[in-house]
């Protein structure tokens, strides 16, 4: 393949950010066919759309995702992408590698593929971009093999699940998220491989509520860490802060004079349950009142720090907005231990109640949160067996217009219109 | 023994999952798990985290292209080998980290990073900007509406000095999906660039019988705009097809994914959308959806600069304007949208207003607004 | 009472075979047996896969079944196209 011109997208190597183009053009020197890449792209810049199509059946025997079929609508032009498929490779929980790992994906992309990547897909996979069919089953078998790795998941399955860093090295964790995402992963390998759902489903595993692997917005079940106890606060730490000799925020805000520290207005006044208050030089929290927004504790970090009695929370349905809109995940369950000593068998039991369900009245295409909107959130309580409390609502219903039950009016719906008739003259 | 093409059965392994995370982690992490006290960030990109037993974890985060070769990979590797024992981490967000236990280990390693043009710059962290996340574009799928990497770059060629500072109120994460379908979402981004078509699939009444299953393409549309016909090819030939009808198509692309006759792709119908104000983290306000506040934007590539302008401008207001913790979506609300649309002097269009489903959700039904100059 | 493994392999088999759109959704195979879970009906589907009576269709969000002689494969077409005479 010969080298390409590229002057629109010579352009894009300028400038101080990591330039894919100059990327992509060193790459070529070794693999050719990024000349056409390249040249594709940059055709695609100068027409000003997309000169990809779509395949829908390339797969590696016995797998129903984890390949994604995709062809140049030039083949003629571009034969170096003529056929130019995506691998998803399952990556480890949290995404930590060593480099002989990665030398051997590297050399493994080098003899099967483009020798281009995405570190990492949106869902959390590693993928390799750009092959040719004749390659799948090889590369499979070296992966397995060799690599002792696997595929992600892509179409109606469960999708590779993805976690934050967790205890690995953040402190406030409240369950090991590496753990539980690994654990899941594992136990659900038949579900990652072979389509077994309406419609594609996600789990995600956030340490805190900070939530940094976006759980409650991208999950449909998100397992959130969350605590019972209170905060754990040092009263030392906490005048040094006062004093200004730590930064705020971890030194997050370094970067621009925001006057000294002042602990009324950029903590106990941004609380937003206003559950915390100065005695003296002590630092209180309400801890019944407290809604664990994580607020305080990031903004102190040497000071606070979440409590012990540590669980999470798991919120269920949320998705991007096609079709029905944007949903975020909803409050289910308030509290759950996440133990890997038990495998996880609080969370499965869970997960595997939703699943009998959707799988049997969620219809084609549809995510669980559409589900579980078309049947109401009170049907899908009564699949997961929950009581109602007020936590899984912002506020109660405002219209009166509840489908009530038989069983629940006395006497039932059945009546006499004769006996009515007796008492009321037509 | 290798693959062999005859017996492609015979050994095979299947259902093994990815590696166990615990054998990559270098030992600082290894010795820590769930002993960490707490962090800070010494400057730009530069995290130390501290551990019970006294042990201090440092980390150096690089923004990265999501789109890499193995070349590059290579490099981290060489980087990683050379001065953090052979471990390297990724971000949900692209970035790179690499870890050292200690802290006069870390200028070592930063003057290699600096030393290798600007292919490693150190940032990501703290009250700033971080790396975009984004989806394939025109390198590699067949509905984008716009190009992913490139107007990533263009994006963050610009902002380049919030990524290496801590000059904002609060941190800002900026987001970019090439279609509406989102594969990457980005519904609870700060700023989401969010690729859309704006004219319906067109029907290739030559191709369609050949390409695709007519059943799954009718079926395939979410809101019901395709229908079975008859029509004549080029041929004079009548045929079975199907047709659109254009005022119910909300220009998703998923009849072009079931079947390739329908393409909908335009020059000038395709671009740019953007949408502010969301966010995914619990802190002081619950999470949020980004809003639509520029429904179109042009395709200008190789560099996209009324789309650039347009995030730069947004972001330089919030940064001038909002309170120190205050994420744009809590900004805006505190002064009122009429506020939001006044001090970034963005036009407020008749698109900005819901006309889907729920979107009474969002309408005002109060009498407590600002006198802004939208109204005359 | 639900069908045996076998009785359902049948009807799955038939269903592909016979419906009007040559991909079909795992739901589209739940009417063979409504007596059968939906994870019986899965798990048979997929074995029919290995035994290389089904395969998978993936348009990489959702993906269907499809028996192997009814798909229209994007690089058969290609050379069909290729050998076209008009
Ligand atoms: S979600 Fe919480 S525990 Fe996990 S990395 Fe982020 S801040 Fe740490
Ligand atoms: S975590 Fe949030 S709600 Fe709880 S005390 Fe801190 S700031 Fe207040
Ligand atoms: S957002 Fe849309 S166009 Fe972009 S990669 Fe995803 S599906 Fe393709
Ligand atoms: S683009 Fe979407 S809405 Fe429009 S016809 Fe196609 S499937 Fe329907």
């Amino acid at each position: 393949m010969a080298k390409r011109d590229t002057p629109l997208l010579d352009e894009l190597e300028k400038g101080p950010w990591p330039s894919f183009v100059t990327d992509l053009k060193r790459q070529a020197e070794k693999k050719p066919e990024c000349w056409d890449i390249l040249g594709q792209l940059e055709l695609s810049y100068h027409d000003r759309i997309t000169h990809w199509k779509h395949g829908g059946i390339v797969g590696v025997f016995g797998y129903g995702g984890g390949i994604v079929g995709r062809y140049s609508d030039l083949p003629k032009e571009f034969p170096g992408v003529a056929h130019f498929h995506t691998i998803r490779v399952n990556q480890p929980s949290s995404k930590f590698y060593n480099t002989a790992k990665l030398r051997a994906l590297c050399d493994l992309w080098e003899k099967h593929g483009s020798g281009m990547t995405n570190f990492h897909g949106s869902t959390g996979d590693l993928i390799l971009l750009g092959t040719t069919t004749d390659h799948l089953e090889p590369l499979f078998y070296e992966l397995t093999h060799e690599l002792h790795q696997d595929l992600g998941g892509s179409g109606s399955n469960l999708r590779s699940p993805a976690c934050c860093i967790g205890k690995a090295r953040c402190e406030w964790s409240c369950f090991d998220t590496q753990a539980a995402c690994h654990g899941l992963t594992m136990h659900y390998q038949d579900e990652l491989h072979r389509p077994a759902f309406p419609y594609k489903f996600k789990f995600k595993f956030s340490g805190c509520p900070n939530d940094c692997v976006a759980a409650l917005a991208r999950s449909d079940f998100a397992v959130i860490g969350t605590w019972k106890d209170d905060i754990r606060i040092d009263q030392a730490a906490v005048q040094s802060y006062i004093k200004g000799e730590f930064p705020s925020n971890g030194g997050a805000h370094s970067g621009r004079d925001w006057g000294p520290f002042d602990i009324q207005k950029e903590v106990i006044g941004l609380c937003p349950t206003e559950c915390m208050w100065m005695e003296g030089d002590e630092l209180k929290i309400d801890t019944s009142e407290c809604t664990r927004c994580m607020h305080c504790i990031n903004v102190m970090p040497r000071a606070l720090r979440p409590g012990v009695e540590t669980g999470a929370t798991v919120n269920v349905g949320a998705k991007a907005p096609i079709l029905e809109g944007a949903q975020f995940a909803t409050l289910t369950i308030p509290f759950i231990k996440v133990d890997p000593e038990s495998e996880f068998e609080e969370l499965i039991e869970q997960i595997e109640k939703i699943w009998d369900w959707w799988m049997e009245i969620g219809k084609n295409r549809e995510r669980v949160g559409e589900t579980i909107q078309r049947v109401g959130l009170p049907t899908f309580m009564k699949i997961m067996e929950l009581e109602p409390i007020p936590q899984m609502v912002r506020e109660p219903r405002s219209n009166p217009y509840i489908f009530w039950q038989e069983d629940e009016v006395p006497g039932g719906f059945e009546r006499d219109v004769r006996e009515f008739r007796k008492k009321h003259a037509q | 023994m290798g693959y062999d093409p005859a017996n492609p059965m015979v050994d095979r392994i299947t259902d093994i999952g990815p590696p166990h995370f615990e054998q990559f982690f270098p030992p600082v992490i290894k010795n820590n798990y769930g002993k960490w006290l707490y962090h800070e960030i010494t400057q730009p990109g530069v995290l130390m985290h501290k551990s019970e037993t006294g042990d201090e974890c440092w980390t150096v985060r690089i923004g990265a292209a999501r789109l890499v070769s193995i070349e590059y990979i290579r490099e981290i590797c060489e980087i990683a080998d050379k001065h953090c024992e052979g471990s390297v981490r990724w971000t949900t967000r692209n970035n790179v980290e690499f870890m050292v236990d200690a802290k006069d280990k870390v200028k070592p390693l930063m003057d290699d990073l600096a030393s290798r043009s600007n292919k490693f710059p150190v940032g990501g962290t703290g009250a700033g900007m971080t790396s975009i996340v984004h989806t394939q574009g025109w390198v590699h799928c067949h509905t984008p509406a716009t190009d992913a990497s490139g107007v990533v770059k263009a994006v963050m060629d610009e902002l380049f000095d919030y990524f290496t500072s801590h000059t904002m109120p609060a941190q800002v994460r900026v987001a970019l999906a090439c279609c509406l379908n989102m594969c990457g979402a980005v519904h609870a981004s700060d700023v989401a660039i969010l690729g859309i078509h704006r004219k319906p699939p067109m029907v290739d009444h030559d191709a369609i019988a050949g390409l695709c299953e007519l059943p799954l393409a009718i079926a395939s549309c979410p809101l019901g705009a395709v229908s079975p016909t008859k029509a004549t090819n080029s041929k004079g030939v009548e045929v079975k097809s199907v047709k659109v009808k254009n005022e119910r198509c909300m220009f998703c692309g998923n009849c072009y994914t079931m079947c390739p006759a329908m393409p909908l792709s335009d020059p000038d119908g395709d671009g740019i959308a953007i949408l502010v104000g969301g966010k995914v983290s619990n802190r002081i306000s619950y999470p949020k959806f980004s809003k639509l506040v520029i429904p179109f934007l042009p395709n200008t590539p190789p560099r996209w600069p009324e789309t650039v302008a347009a995030v730069k401008n947004i972001i330089d207001t919030y940064a001038k304007d909002a309170r120190k913790y205050e994420r744009i979506g809590d900004w805006a609300e505190r002064i009122g949208w009429e506020k939001f649309f006044e001090k970034t002097g963005i036009p407020f269009t008749i698109h900005c207003i819901d006309d889907y489903r729920l979107a009474y959700d969002t309408w005002r039904t109060t009498t407590q607004f600002k006198f802004t100059s939208h109204i005359k | 009472m639900a069908l045996s493994t076998e009785d359902l392999k049948l009807a799955i088999i038939e269903k592909a075979t016979k419906s009007p759109k040559p991909q079909l959704y795992i739901k589209d195979f739940y009417k063979c047996d409504p007596d059968s879970k939906p994870r019986v009906i899965k798990n048979v589907a997929n074995e029919l896969v290995r035994e290389g009576e089904l395969m998978f269709w993936s348009s990489g969000s959702t993906t269907m079944y499809a028996r192997p002689d009814r798909i229209k494969n994007e690089e058969t077409r290609e050379d069909a196209e290729e050998h076209k005479d008009d």
